[in-house]
């Protein structure tokens, strides 16, 4: 399931914290202060190299990535296209 | 300048034509008049308040129309702003508030961490918050008849900038309104400025840079899109398409993020003039691809620090391909000295100290005697930063000599850091470095030595960091050791832990 990955993945490298259950599905990451300018970064990294999808330029905006429901249904659109 | 002039420059600048617009916020536009009536409108409600001139008003405020908006309220009601990073948790917060002996600070409602700072500001100080309790910016029941404001003159206190945090000795960098004065009319004609630019704010307020954007801008009629932050580069730049900026203002990672993750070729970009880079060195190759990917576009390099109102010398644009590497020459007020280690002057192209005058030289550094006669001698600032000047009188930056770490945008004493890794009780020593990174510049990095026994693991660490320290100031990586390396006289040494090939 990639929505509990990336739960995981911030839980770890932004709150450090092995509960991946504090990391909110339908927050805004980076409006909640969990995520930074380059932390979006490094989570856009994250989400090319564990889901294997390439993440396009013009894709990379907050509709796609301010929360973990939007990414997971990024992947989920992208696996679909491929 | 005129007393008169001083005391309304900053109310939204009103001698301009009133209906041009002046700042952009998402819905939110606001012209020139209009901005400058809300600011008299809040400033007659700071002094009603119970502000005094003189007093310190703390502002937790994210970029936006309401911080513009806050601030110059309280400068022209003769109060000292105080800008807080929003991004800072509670302790520096109230550190800060406490060390600039603020009786005020002003929020918004949207702030997430509202009521953690409401518990954390010592009971001297009240709390206001925009669109919630004692709001300055609400529209009065009654009109308030014209509360009287005070005059400004140009050596009136306007502004305090915190440079560190508040363990050991917090500087809060006092500027006033002629240091602000001297800012705008550096950068004004140093960029050649006119009401009919526009930029694309991204940069922090609450920071010398953003400040300075916004104050420079603002004072010539120009126009501020605001936008927070810059996590999505490719929503920054479709912002500017949309809005038609003239110019843009960032820092060494601003400009690396965005060639890294948006393809510039591909976007509109005719009406943007100009763009400026400052807030520490950027590598001439990121300088060379920015010119190959706005061709025809205005680069102005630029050097600065927070205690010379951010800005002390420009490189023109057209200067740029011949003098890579180089910050250019001093702003017209400004008189820059290279000296060596005994305070006598240097031969040209010979480095040394950086030594800086003018009318944008802070008063000092807020209660705080001490470092301000370490940083000012005979009206003179010691930059901290090590130079040279070529044969052109134009400066390069050759080191630092400070061990401020520069992440992104962020200035960070590793002390801050230090101090809160020390109250973990299993670390019985510790060091903060900057390493290199290649977006920010700088990450920080941690060497701790554990007690013995120890089963101090690094997310741990991280975790009690964060709970203390803006996440900016969370060390990114964490190495456990058996000793630090120290001088005979027993002080840790920085550049072997930077620089671990180095034997010194």
């Amino acid at each position: 399931m990639p929505a509990a990955e990336i739960k995981k993945f911030i839980a770890k490298n932004f709150l450090f914290s092995d509960d991946a259950s504090v990391v909110p599905d339908d927050q805004s990451l980076m409006s909640s202060g969990t995520l930074d300018s380059t932390g979006i970064l490094e989570l856009i990294m994250f989400v090319e190299e564990k889901f294997q999808v390439k993440v396009a330029d013009e894709d990379m905006l907050p509709e796609n990535f301010d929360s973990v429901n939007a990414i997971a249904a990024y992947i989920a659109l992208k696996k679909q296209a491929a | 300048m005129e007393k008169s002039a001083l005391s309304t420059a900053w109310s939204g600048g009103s001698p301009h034509s009133p209906d041009r617009v002046a700042i952009v916020d998402g819905d939110r536009v606001l012209s020139h008049g209009e901005l400058h009536e809300l600011v008299i409108r809040a400033a007659g409600a700071l002094r009603s308040g119970g502000i005094e001139p003189g007093a310190r008003v703390a502002l937790v405020l994210e970029s936006s129309w309401q911080y513009v908006v806050c601030y110059l309220a309280v400068m022209r009601a003769g109060a000292i702003a105080v800008p807080l990073n929003p991004a800072a948790r509670e302790r520096d917060l109230a550190g800060w508030v406490e060390h600039a002996d603020a009786t005020f600070a002003i929020t918004d409602i949207s702030y997430a961490a509202r009521e953690a700072l409401s518990a954390a500001l010592p009971r001297s100080c009240r709390l206001l918050v925009c669109g919630g309790a004692g709001d300055p910016l609400a529209k009065p029941a009654a009109p308030v008849a014209d509360v009287e404001l005070p005059g400004i003159s140009p050596d009136s206190p306007a502004l305090i900038l915190f440079t560190s945090g508040t363990s050991g000795s917090p500087k809060g960098v006092l500027l006033t309104h002629g240091n602000l004065q001297a800012n705008v009319r550096g950068i004004i004609e140093s960029l050649a400025l006119t009401a009919d630019d526009s930029i694309m704010a991204v940069l922090p307020f609450s920071y010398a840079y953003g400040n300075s954007v916004l104050l420079s801008h603002l004072a010539c009629g120009a126009r501020l899109v605001i936008q927070r932050g810059f996590g999505f580069p490719k929503a920054v730049v479709e912002a500017m398409v949309r809005e038609r900026v003239t110019g843009f203002a960032g820092v060494p990672s601003t400009y690396a993020l965005l060639l890294s993750r948006v393809r510039l070729e591909n976007f509109d970009l005719s009406h943007l003039r100009y763009v400026t880079q400052a807030g520490g060195p950027m590598p001439v190759a990121l300088t060379q691809r920015l010119m190959v990917a706005l061709p025809g576009k205005q680069i102005f390099v630029m050097y600065g620090q927070t205690e010379a109102t951010s800005r002390l010398t420009c490189l023109p644009a057209h200067r740029l391909a011949e003098k890579p590497g180089s910050v250019g020459l001093p702003l017209r007020e400004v008189n820059l000295q290279i000296r060596d280690a005994a305070g006598a002057p240097c031969a040209s192209g010979v480095a040394g100290d950086i030594w800086a005058s003018g009318p944008n030289i802070m008063a000092g550094y807020w209660r705080n005697p001490g470092a301000t006669a370490e940083a000012l001698r005979d009206g003179w600032l010691r930059t901290g930063d090590v130079g040279r000047l070529d044969d052109e009188g134009f400066l390069h930056i050759v080191g630092r000599r400070s061990d401020i770490i520069k992440v992104g945008s962020h200035r960070v004493h590793p002390q801050d850091v230090e101090q809160v890794l020390a109250e973990l009780a299993d670390v019985s020593e510790c060091a903060v470095v900057g390493v290199d990174d290649e977006i920010l510049g700088e990450v920080i990095k941690a060497f701790v030595v554990r007690s013995q026994d120890s089963p101090l693991q690094e997310l741990q660490v991280k975790r009690h960091c964060l709970e203390r320290l803006a996440a900016y100031k969370v060390p990114k990586y964490v190495e456990f050791v058996a000793q630090l390396p120290r001088t005979s006289s027993g002080k840790v040494q920085r550049s072997v832990l930077q620089n671990p090939q180095e034997t010194s």
